[in-house]
């Protein structure tokens, strides 16, 4: 509201002063200091004006009082007040509002003007901030509606994408698309690096996606890599350096987890375990197995640039990234080379090739047992003991069975290097100049192989190898797209435009494997021998398959707009898929969508509102996300004996379904955009809903079946339905730039329809749980919500267990103390069984939304980047035993004050007992449910440009990343990371390795 | 330029034409046989079948071979044993604190199931393969002795389950909406699959050497003798298990130490068998119960370990040759294993200090690496010494007190023991009934002995435990044992939780009523 005031102020006194004529003259330069000749000077409100010189110098006659309007293709209109200065130069900064940009739709690209449907852009610059492996996680925030969800902090951890959320249960990913090639679904982002992104556009509604049909359910986000541009060279350097800090958890020491364990007994009357003057150790295990450091290190080399007829952008990058185990790292170097040939007047020709390589050990994922481990136990055996032990075998046994953690880390040794080439070919025929022919073909071919050693070593009885495995794991990848098509664009009379576009798509993935193993290396320790070669045991395995992913596609699509003010899109798009039986192989997805630009009419005057616009938009798109084979009966075999003789066994190894058909998922967009203020204010807010049907999901059937694994079903109908609410700011004031952008989500997915015998869908069993699922998805409620009992604070005394019973008087949970867990008898049928398991908890957010914002201020730059949910509950599973010490486990440091006793009456958790006769930790219950609402400082960046002779530009800079976290939950990470299955992994807190701090400093230099 | 355009433009179609659409889209299933083409041969049907066998104890150790261990722990045979591991899951089912979420009742009973699938399926595809008459037979007998052996374990497990018989229904949408039935029908079912596996089934001669391990006839009589006395079908059960004594197909092993041993697969009082061999190419082509019942202080996990009141019962028979060959006792030497002249029981780790020699590999026959799953020693489900009791235990109760007495004398004969022919009523039933529990002893037997005799109408084990049991008594006011008093880890009140009202079944898993949307009710009391 300030800076509009101050706006209308200026423009007012600009206006009304008196009038006296000026000479101006000044240098218009870009933000790196280049003149930028050809920029129109107009005086506002007059037909006077002038045109910048080839040195960027210009001069204009004015007034006094004049206000000059700088503008130029691709940078910022801007206005000045002459005030009676005779000197004016001008630093203009890149546009980069989004109404001139170019956005790709899919086979094709239009202004953003003639958009019709939603889609997000984010700039590769704004990706580049976050050092990262993967750019997914620099997503987080970012764009409207789009959500990023965590998978842990190990290196090389591959984020997954959430686009609207859920209207498919089986792997909620979007499709991606790298300049015109899409990946295998489930792709992981990380073999792209971040600094080659030109941008991401992300495709949420159908009528966007439905070009990609198939494949585009769960939106689609198109990758864009820089190319060259016709100048001269431009050689750019950036270097970042740093380290990640994992914080420390602390759990309870030797005495008070002494203390718990013996309770834990001498409450159920019998003896205690531990004699507190036995014990002398008192083992930190954190400290033994967490470094509080580890290094991240990215560097990265372009250079681009370009002639009449070639133009060209190449890179070389490098990352690397440990864990904060000892074990555990991941480091990559992505080359990129893209060119441009314009062979002719009607020929281009485009060449993109990009090799990669990926090295990484996998972080062991210990966490868990590193919380749970008894401070009782040493790390090692005395020396004494280990004659005759290997190397491997000189970690103690614990006294509560948990795996030592620190001997753990000792024997994991994995290894994999992974190869892999993209290249993308595109020859584009202007046959008539409103008809063009383009052919298409990407490849991605990949190739990785893991070698692995598990040496043999003892613990204990139950801890043990006897003889050593190497093993050795191979895979390939062959994925291929051949596009052709032809696009024809005309505009008639100035006033129709009209853009069709036919085409015809192949797209193939096939994938195989071979991995073998043998037993007996002669010498463990020895990693020369670390090959199947010397390996000399009877034991060995050696297996392979493969497969392969078909699709077959015919696409149309027309997009028509009448004076720029009406834009009207529609799109076919037919697809085949070799994933079903045949008969039900053929989908057909079509979109239409609308947008009226409000304020081009004549009727629209307004001096605040710049743009208008709203947008209408109804689409299909396909889904066809289910195990490739669950067509499907298939017969495996393992091995029996009779007489004394291995023979073979076949069995019934999955059962398949022949009536699978596509998924298909009908979605309606409407949406309103605005710019206000010269550009300067940018608003938008879309509404959606999104509903499914023939939902493809993976059934569990009763164990009574006898059926082996999960069966591939048409199940029934999800709905999503939310808001996106996206405002941004950018303002420059003297030497202060301004940039801010607010993305704000809700969403809610809910279950509209399940076919009968489905109408509960269950997910994560939990046998330590009572063997019951924790997640429920219902017909006519939000999806995978968690499940149990409720409950309902702690029995403090006999009297209370008494009055807990049924009409006739029979307790509910005779089994109950005093300081047990009172659970609701919730169908009141005056018993306590799995009957009153209810929704204890939502694991969605009431909304969910990032904050972007850029400052500049002379040579300084600051950004930061914060994201936050809103109303979720996490399942914080930890809280299972991090104060009950369930199987003598250890506690969490301080849980002896958060148990019940008779002296703690108000304590959360209820009293410790061995025996837990009333299955306190035994049920599922929201005692373990806890609000999961967060904000996090993702990213904090403080540069600095300075000068240096023979440098364009030279930036050094500092940058921090998740620093803040604000958040009441009490495990060690709100950002829950997700496993493969939104629906039922989502919000369930297993302790996975927590995302790390990250403390930067970096270095941009350009030549 | 046109002819570049002309070479490109060709090239591009080319391509396009060699994509044939048909090929590109049918994708088939690679590196597995599809079910619909699978039933095509002989061989093929032989092999499913044998892929059954491999369900009665489960491809590893969890299935189905530890719960059935963990019912042994629920007697007075047998404590949990390993106190290292802290596990409610195991130790809470011994102790009758039982926790129905335990993953073994889960994993048992989701076993089971996929077994009598298998069974189905066979049943259902091996009538249309051409094949010999006489191996189809066979073949679809052992299909009908295997799926009754599954509903077996189940109905005396669980009480009346959910029945399946066919593959066909599975198709159907209507599957998802099976209640329990009763106990009554399920036992309908084992019987009519018995009496015609018997009808379809050779005899253990019949069969070729490599061929041992497969049902026989004399199996399926067996097994249904079992079914007829835990329904207390008496006069059936005598006929059927003298059928299997006088079938000539079968003796008693002359040394009852060479009953149990890697040396003597498939041996002469053998009925039913699940052979274990060990090849370190293969996994789980080996038995695990060495490992699971091991002390730990001989590579073994410790589970199960016999109590001083199982060792009592065989004092107070002065039965030492059985005793010898049942329990080893730690500081003692093992007999049979002559590098073992004082055994490591661990008292500090095992309860009783005590371990299972049936179980028990001597050193010196051990494979290396000595592994779960590779060990060479058969696991014995029927043996003609438990036909010989079961036929006693039938004829006391049809009355004929003198067969009974007959069959129990051949027993005890071959363990040098005298048999008092005088016995009579009560006391010849109870000498029945302690000559099963100290022949056939931590044979996993002993629980649904327990739940099914019955002395006034209160099972046997009801007696035993619970407040007053008598084994509860014996642990907690009378033992000096100088092991099981001294390591308290597992309390000696073990079975002091036992209510009748409950525990005569196992709770369903609640996974299970979960996936069935509560059409399968839990057992009282769970």
């Amino acid at each position: 509201m300030k800076y509009k005031i101050l706006f209308i102020t200026s423009f007012l006194l600009a206006s009304f002063t008196l009038v006296a004529q000026n000479l101006v003259t000044g240098t218009i330069t870009d933000e790196t200091g280049q003149p930028i000749p050809g920029v129109n000077i107009l005086e506002k409100k007059t037909t006077n004006g002038a045109v910048s010189d080839f040195d960027g110098n210009y001069s204009i006659k004015v007034n006094d009082n004049a206000t000059l309007v700088f503008s130029y293709v691709g940078f910022k209109t801007q206005e000045l007040v002459v005030d009676g200065k005779n000197t004016i130069s001008i630093v203009l900064i890149t546009d980069d509002s989004q109404l001139e940009e170019v956005v790709l739709i899919g086979y094709g690209s239009v202004k953003r003007d003639k958009i019709t449907s939603s889609i997000s852009s984010v700039k590769g610059e704004e990706i580049a901030k976050m050092v990262a492996s993967n750019p997914a996680e620099a997503l987080q925030g970012k764009a409207a509606g789009v959500q990023v969800l965590s998978s842990g902090g190990n290196p090389g951890a591959s984020p997954q994408i959430l686009i609207r959320g859920i209207t498919s249960n089986n792997g909620s990913q979007p499709l991606i698309v790298v300049d015109g090639v899409m990946l295998p679904s489930g792709s992981s982002l990380n073999f792209i690096n971040p600094g080659d992104i030109e941008n991401f556009q992300i495709l949420k509604d159908a009528s966007a996606s439905a070009i990609y049909g198939s494949r585009a359910s769960n939106g689609v986000v198109l990758i864009t890599t820089k190319r060259g541009k016709e100048g001269k060279a431009v050689i750019n350097l950036d270097i970042s350096h740093g380290t990640q800090q994992l914080e420390k958890i602390n759990m309870a020491g030797a005495d008070e987890y002494m203390r718990v364990v013996n309770l834990r007994r001498t409450n159920d009357g019998n003896q205690p375990l531990y004699d507190p003057n036995d014990i002398t150790t008192d083992t930190d295990w954190w400290n033994e197995v967490i470094e509080n450091y580890a290094p991240i290190t990215n560097v990265n080399l372009r250079a681009s640039g370009g002639s009449e007829k070639i133009n060209y952008a190449g890179s070389l990058s490098f990352f690397d990234q440990q864990s904060n185990y000892t074990k555990g790292w991941y480091q990559k170097v992505t080359g990129r080379f893209n060119v441009d040939f314009k062979i002719s007047d009607k020929i281009t020709l485009k060449q993109d090739l990009s090799p990669r390589m990926e090295r990484y050990e996998n972080t062991p994922g210990i966490l868990y047992n590193l919380l749970r481990i008894d401070p009782l136990t040493d790390v090692y055996i005395p020396q004494s003991e280990r004659i005759g032990r290997n190397s491997y075998s000189i970690y103690a046994a614990s006294n509560n069975s948990v795996p030592n953690p620190v001997g753990t880390v000792a024997r994991s040794f994995n290894e994999t290097m992974f190869f892999g080439f993209f290249s993308n070919t595109q020859l584009d025929y202007d046959i008539t100049p409103e008809l063009t022919f383009s052919s298409q073909f990407g490849l991605n071919i990949s190739q990785s192989g893991t070698d692995a050693f598990q040496p043999e070593y003892y613990t204990n009885p139950n801890q043990q190898n006897e003889i050593n495995t190497v093993y050795r794991n191979t895979n390939q990848s062959l994925d291929y797209v051949l596009n052709n098509t032809l696009n024809f664009t005309k505009t008639i009379n100035e006033k129709h435009y009209l853009n069709v576009l036919v085409g015809l798509l192949y797209d193939s993935q096939n994938y195989n494997y071979l991995n073998g193993s043998r037993e007996g290396v002669p010498d463990s320790e020895n990693p020369n021998l670390w090959y199947i070669d010397a390996a000399t045991g009877e034991g060995l395995t050696v297996n392979n398959n493969e497969s392969t992913d078909n699709i077959l596609s015919g696409i149309f699509r027309a997009i028509y707009s009448f004076d720029n003010k009406y834009f009207i899109t529609a799109s076919t798009r037919v697809d085949q898929s070799s994933r079903f039986p045949k008969d039900n192989r053929t989908g057909v997805f079509s979109s239409t969508s609308f947008a009226w630009d409000v304020d081009s009419e004549e009727f629209f005057n307004s001096e605040v509102i710049n743009n208008l616009r709203l947008k209408v938009g109804v689409g299909e798109v396909g889904n066809q996300n289910i195990s490739r084979n669950g067509q499907f009966f298939s017969v495996g075999s393992d091995s029996y004996v009779f007489g004394d003789d291995r023979v073979v066994g076949s069995y019934l190894s999955q059962f398949g379904n022949t009536r699978l058909k596509w998924e298909t998922v009908k979605d309606q967009n409407l949406g309103l955009e605005m710019s206000l203020f010269d550009n300067a204010l940018d608003f938008s807010v879309e509404v959606y809903k999104r509903t499914s049907k023939d939902l493809l999901f993976n059934v569990e059937l009763p164990n009574y079946t006898g059926i082996p694994g999960l069966v591939a079903q048409n199940v029934g109908s999800f709905e999503s339905k939310g808001i996106d609410f996206q405002i941004g700011y950018n303002k420059t004031m003297g030497d202060f730039t301004l940039g801010l952008d607010l993305n704000v989500s809700t969403n809610e997915s809910k279950a509209k329809a399940l076919a009968p015998g489905n109408e509960q869908i269950f997910g994560q069993n939990r046998s330590d749980l009572g063997n019951r699922f924790i997640k429920i998805t219902e017909e006519g409620e939000t999806v995978g919500l968690f499940y149990g009992f409720k409950y309902d604070g702690i029995f403090q005394n006999q009297t209370e267990i008494n009055s807990h019973s049924s009409e006739n008087g029979a307790l509910l949970q005779p089994n109950a103390r005093p300081g047990d867990v009172r659970f609701v008898d919730a169908n009141d049928d005056g018993l306590l069984n799995d009957d009153d398991l209810q929704v204890i908890g939502n694991p969605f957010a009431d909304f969910y939304g990032g904050l972007t914002v850029n400052m500049g201020y002379k040579n300084f730059d600051l950004s930061m980047q914060w994201y936050g949910t809103y109303g979720n509950d996490v399942f914080n599973y930890p809280t299972t035993f991090l104060y009950s010490g369930v199987q003598d486990v250890n506690v969490i440091a301080g849980a002896l004050d958060n148990v019940w006793s008779p002296t703690n009456t108000s304590a959360k958790y209820p009293r410790l007992t061995q025996q837990d006769r009333n299955g306190n930790y035994q049920r599922p219950s929201d005692l373990f449910i806890e609000d999961g609402s967060y904000l996090r400082l993702r990213n904090i960046q403080l540069g600095y440009n300075f000068k240096l002779k023979g440098f364009q530009k030279c930036r050094l800079y500092v940058s921090g990343q998740n620093l803040i976290t604000i958040t009441n939950y009490s495990g060690f990470d709100p950002e829950v990371a997700a496993g493969g299955n939104v629906i039922n992994d989502f919000g369930i807190d297993y302790a996975r390795n927590p995302i790390t701090k990250t403390y930067l400093l970096g270095l941009n230099l350009t030549l | 330029m046109k002819k570049l355009v002309l070479l490109v433009l060709i090239f591009t179609v080319l391509l396009n034409i060699s994509c044939n659409k048909e090929d590109f889209l049918d994708q088939p299933l690679t590196g597995r046989q599809q079910l619909d083409d699978y039933f095509s041969t002989e061989e093929n049907s032989v092999n499913f079948v044998n892929g059954i066998y491999k369900k009665v104890n489960g491809e590893s150790w969890w299935q189905a071979n530890f719960p059935r261990q963990i019912n042994d722990m629920a007697t007075d045979d047998n404590w949990s044993g390993n106190t290292a591991q802290p596990r409610p899951d195991i130790t809470g089912i011994a102790a009758y604190n039982v926790f129905p979420g335990s993953t073994y009742f889960n994993s048992f009973w989701e076993n089971h199931y996929i077994g009598i699938t298998r069974a189905n399926i066979s049943l259902e595809r091996i009538p249309d393969v051409e094949m010999d008459e006489d191996l189809k037979l066979r073949l679809l007998g052992e299909a009908k002795f295997l799926r009754a052996f599954f509903y077996f374990d189940l109905v005396r497990s669980f009480g009346g389950v959910p029945i399946v018989t066919t593959y066909t229904e599975l198709l159907q949408p209507e599957i998802n909406d099976k209640v329990r039935s009763s106990v009554e029908e399920v036992y309908a079912l084992i019987e009519e699959d018995l009496l015609g596996a018997i009808d379809g089934l050779p005899l253990r001669s019949e069969y070729a050497s490599q061929d041992l391990g497969r049902a026989t006839k004399g199996a399926a009589q067996s097994l249904l003798a079992k079914v007829y006395l835990t329904q207390e079908k008496w006069n059936q059960a005598q006929i059927m298990a003298n059928n299997v004594m006088v079938s000539g197909e079968y003796s008693l092993e002359p040394d009852f130490a060479n009953i149990y041993s890697v040396e003597n697969h498939h041996g002469v009082e053998s009925i039913f068998e699940i052979g274990y061999i060990n090849n370190p190419l293969y996994n789980e082509i080996g038995g695990h119960l060495s490992i699971t019942n091991g002390s730990r202080g001989d590579q073994g996990w410790g589970w199960g370990s016999p109590t001083s009141d199982l060792e009592n019962a065989f004092l107070s028979e002065g039965d030492n040759i059985r005793l010898r060959s049942t329990i080893i006792k730690h500081g003692e030497p093992v007999y049979g294993d002559p590098d073992v002249t004082e055994f490591d029981g661990l008292p500090s780790e095992n309860k009783s200090g005590r371990t299972n020699r049936k179980y028990y590999v001597p050193v010196a026959q051990r494979p290396v690496p000595y592994e779960r799953g590779q060990i060479p020693l058969p696991y014995i489900h029927l043996r003609l010494a438990d036909v010989m009791l079961m036929h006693a235990e039938a004829a006391y109760f049809n009355g004929d007190e003198n067969t009974a007495k007959a069959s129990l004398q051949l027993v005890r004969n071959r363990v040098q023991l005298t048999t008092n022919m005088s016995l009579t009523g009560t006391a010849l039933r109870d000498a029945i009934w302690k000559e099963r529990r100290l022949e056939l002893a931590l044979e996993q037997h002993r629980l649904f002995d327990l739940r099914r005799q019955k002395i006034n109408g209160v099972p046997r084990i009801a007696l035993l435990m619970g407040p007053n049991g008598s084994f509860v008594h014996y642990n907690t006011e009378v033992s000096t044992d100088p092991f099981e008093t001294t390591n308290l880890n597992e309390p000696q009140e073990k079975g002091i939780f036992f209510d009748a009202g409950i525990h005569l079944l196992w709770p369903i898993p609640p996974e299970e009523i979960q996936l069935s949307r509560g059409n399968v009710v839990q057992n009282p009391g769970y």
